[in-house]
């Protein structure tokens, strides 16, 4: 897959320009419609209209993630989203570019609140490596288990090379970046970089893992995932493991 | 060896080494025994017995769950097992490898919905106990009640069946050569699955809470229901010592009598009046206290006897005449008869060999020989375990039979751990009118 991943980069990015290019003036345009509008509550106290702001974007991202899935990504509509969550549907574009990019945009929540879920735990201070990549991966999935048919589709729909949600739109990569980020330090807190056996890699080979125990959790049917936890818990010692031997035998 | 690099693949050559770490041993103890003599024959044999042993508990201690308990339960099978592969086997008995905290919470919100820090007052993140299908932790709730709860590693139920068809496959030799019997990884495999539903176990609490209350030495927990499921049991929390701890305090030969007293009548009220055993009387589920208190603790493989059987066990004990007797082999006809099974002489033979090689000994059916019997005999144990591997290896011997025989077994270990002399016949008396 990463060879894969090297040798298309280049094609696919140019295909996705000129999709990319006329939807971003739509949305601009449609942007720019509803601003008058809004002019009105310029006048007002900031904070009060950023948490207007917030909590609209969260009811059309609660709207459409329930519509995605129940009715399935590809059926739902930016109209019917529009109409779940109360508003017109010029409303949706004023936050958001497409249905993608509200798709996008609860990717980022997701991986946000894992790592503060980590970050933010004091009782993990002093966790080894496994226990905290597990309580990462853990919150993850925590949080993505009540719209799991829309992300078993949300895989599929990321591997058309066009996709926003693909592994080579922008946003998608720069999300990639900051999670991996993320794990990076983990690693470091408990293997110094120059110790693991993998080096500057472990943080991507941790990705491939990380696309691995999802899928395996979408296709767990053992009651209340049962086997995600197990195969997690095992998984991540083996891996912390196999970090630290590295360490011991030397590079 | 506990390190934490258990993986299914690892599992699979954990368990695979195993096999043949133990064939191998016994395949170098029969190649070198064309050579030997007899006495150094056997000597050479209890070293064989004793480095397979070692194998496999070194081996079983890197796997969760799954091998842990058989390892466990054979480890109660003397009969079938070399008393050198039990020594070894019983350093199994408390050791898993542990969950770190965050699966614990993971598994434990699963399982009830929340936190067990926002249901309890306080959760200790920490284990106190390893329990073979999980770990105990203590905790407080919100009442201020001190619990135990008893959370089980997750998707145990699946590596279990997993585990058990390698076992079944990778055991072939020590099935050939008779070192575990036929039927009994079938019977294990039936026991140890359904110890994986806490909600089975929850109501075995409840049983025997309601039934032992008579005896006032015993204290059973009480379940607590909102706080449990099929893989989280919390209950109150029982006070007293493993036997480890209780021996290392060296107590004194009156107390250790009153409580291998205790601990006897509690089997045979158990057996004879409740008809139901709240584990395999192996001394990893007991509590014992200073003051001659037993707690029981793990009542995931609570037995529950048949009324025939038992009927027929109250007229067997302290039979009061010869077994030899024509009328003792008629009971034992009578017995078989009823349970639709035909009575072989070789099978009737062994039964009667049993009876009298060994309860006659321990258990003196005339009432005037009221001396207690002193269990810390190393003669008997060594009797016990010959007369009942001659009994295992006999066709046809009801498996009720065969159990009894195996949860006294436990009991009897125990007993001899605790060097304990105890009034056999007059305890069994008390509870046979």
């Amino acid at each position: 897959m990463a060879a894969k991943r090297g040798t298309k980069t280049k094609p696919v990015t140019r295909n996705v320009k000129p999709k990319a290019a006329p939807r971003k003036a739509k949305a601009s345009r449609l942007k720019a419609r509803p601003s008058p509008g809004g002019a009105k509550t310029r006048g007002r106290a900031t904070p009060s209209r950023a948490a207007n702001k917030e909590a609209i974007r969260e009811k059309i991202v609660k709207a459409a993630l329930s519509l995605f899935q129940t009715k399935g990504f590809d059926a739902t509509t930016t109209k019917a989203i529009a109409r779940k969550a109360g508003i017109a549907e010029g409303t949706v574009f004023n936050y958001f570019k497409s249905k993608d990019d509200i798709a996008l945009h609860f990717f980022e929540q997701e991986v946000d609140q894992a790592m503060a879920a980590v970050r933010d735990n004091p009782r993990l201070k002093k966790a080894p490596l496994e226990e905290k990549l597990f309580a990462l991966v853990h919150a993850q999935l925590e949080y993505l288990a009540p719209y799991e048919n829309f992300i078993g589709a949300a895989m599929i729909h990321a591997l058309k090379p066009s996709s926003p949600l693909g592994p080579f739109s922008h946003r998608a990569m720069e999300l990639r970046h900051r999670y991996l980020r993320f794990v990076e330090e983990l690693i470091e807190e408990s293997i110094p970089k120059k110790q693991n056996a993998l080096g500057f890699l472990a943080p991507e080979v941790f990705w491939i893992y990380y696309m691995g125990a999802l899928l395996y959790w979408l296709y767990d049917t053992s009651e209340g995932k049962q086997h995600t936890l197990a195969f997690l818990d095992r998984s991540l010692s083996m891996g912390a493991a196999m970090l630290r031997q590295g360490g011991r035998y030397g590079r | 060896m506990a390190d934490k690099t258990d993986t299914p693949i690892r599992r699979v050559f954990s368990l695979a080494n195993v096999g043949v770490g133990v064939a191998g041993s016994y395949l170098g103890y029969a190649l070198q025994s064309a050579f030997l003599d007899q006495p150094a024959r056997n000597a050479k044999l209890k070293a064989t017995h004793k480095r397979a042993a070692r194998r496999m508990a070194d081996e079983m201690q890197t796997l969760r769950g799954a091998a842990m308990k058989l390892g466990q339960t054979l480890s109660l099978q003397t009969g079938t097992l070399p008393d050198e592969t039990l020594a070894e086997l019983a350093t199994l008995q408390m050791s898993a490898p542990p969950m770190h905290p965050s699966l614990v919470r993971a598994q434990f919100k699963q399982s009830l919905g929340a936190e067990p820090e926002e249901i309890f007052k306080h959760f200790e993140p920490q284990p106190f106990a390893a329990a073979s299908l999980g770990q105990v932790h203590h905790a407080t709730t919100r009442a201020g009640e001190q619990v135990a709860v008893k959370i089980q590693y997750p998707g145990i139920r699946q590596s279990l069946v997993n585990d058990f068809k390698m076992f079944r496959t990778l055991s072939k030799p020590a099935q050939a050569s008779g070192h575990i019997p036929k039927g009994a990884i079938d019977e294990v495999e039936q026991q140890i699955i359904s110890e994986t539903d806490y909600q089975r176990e929850a109501d075995n609490i409840d049983f025997f809470h309601k039934h032992l209350a008579p005896l006032r030495f015993v204290q059973v927990p009480q379940v607590l229901r909102k706080y449990s499921s099929d893989k989280v049991l919390t209950m109150s929390l029982m006070k007293g010592e493993h036997l480890d701890d209780f021996l290392a305090r060296r107590p004194s030969q009156k107390l250790r009598n009153q409580l291998g007293e205790n601990l006897f009548e509690l089997f045979y009220f158990q057996v004879l009046e409740v008809q139901a055993l709240h584990a395999d009387p192996h001394w990893g589920n007991y509590l014992f206290t200073k003051d001659a208190r037993i707690a029981l603790v793990d009542f995931g493989c609570a037995k529950y006897m048949s009324k025939a059987t038992v009927s027929y066990l109250r007229r067997g004990f302290l039979f009061p005449g010869s077994t030899g007797s024509p009328e003792f082999a008629r009971l034992l006809e009578k017995y078989y008869e009823d349970e639709g099974r035909e009575l072989p002489p070789a099978t009737r033979k062994a039964l009667i060999r049993f009876a009298e090689n060994f309860y006659r000994k321990v258990y003196p059916p005339d009432a005037v020989q009221d001396k207690p019997f002193d269990f810390g005999d190393p003669q008997f144990l060594k009797d016990f375990l010959i007369a009942s591997k001659d009994l295992f290896r006999t066709k046809g011997v009801l498996s009720e039979l065969i159990f009894m025989v195996r949860a006294e077994m436990g009991m009897y270990q125990t007993l001899h751990r605790l060097k304990a002399r105890v009034h056999t016949s007059r305890i069994v008396r008390k509870y046979l009118n």
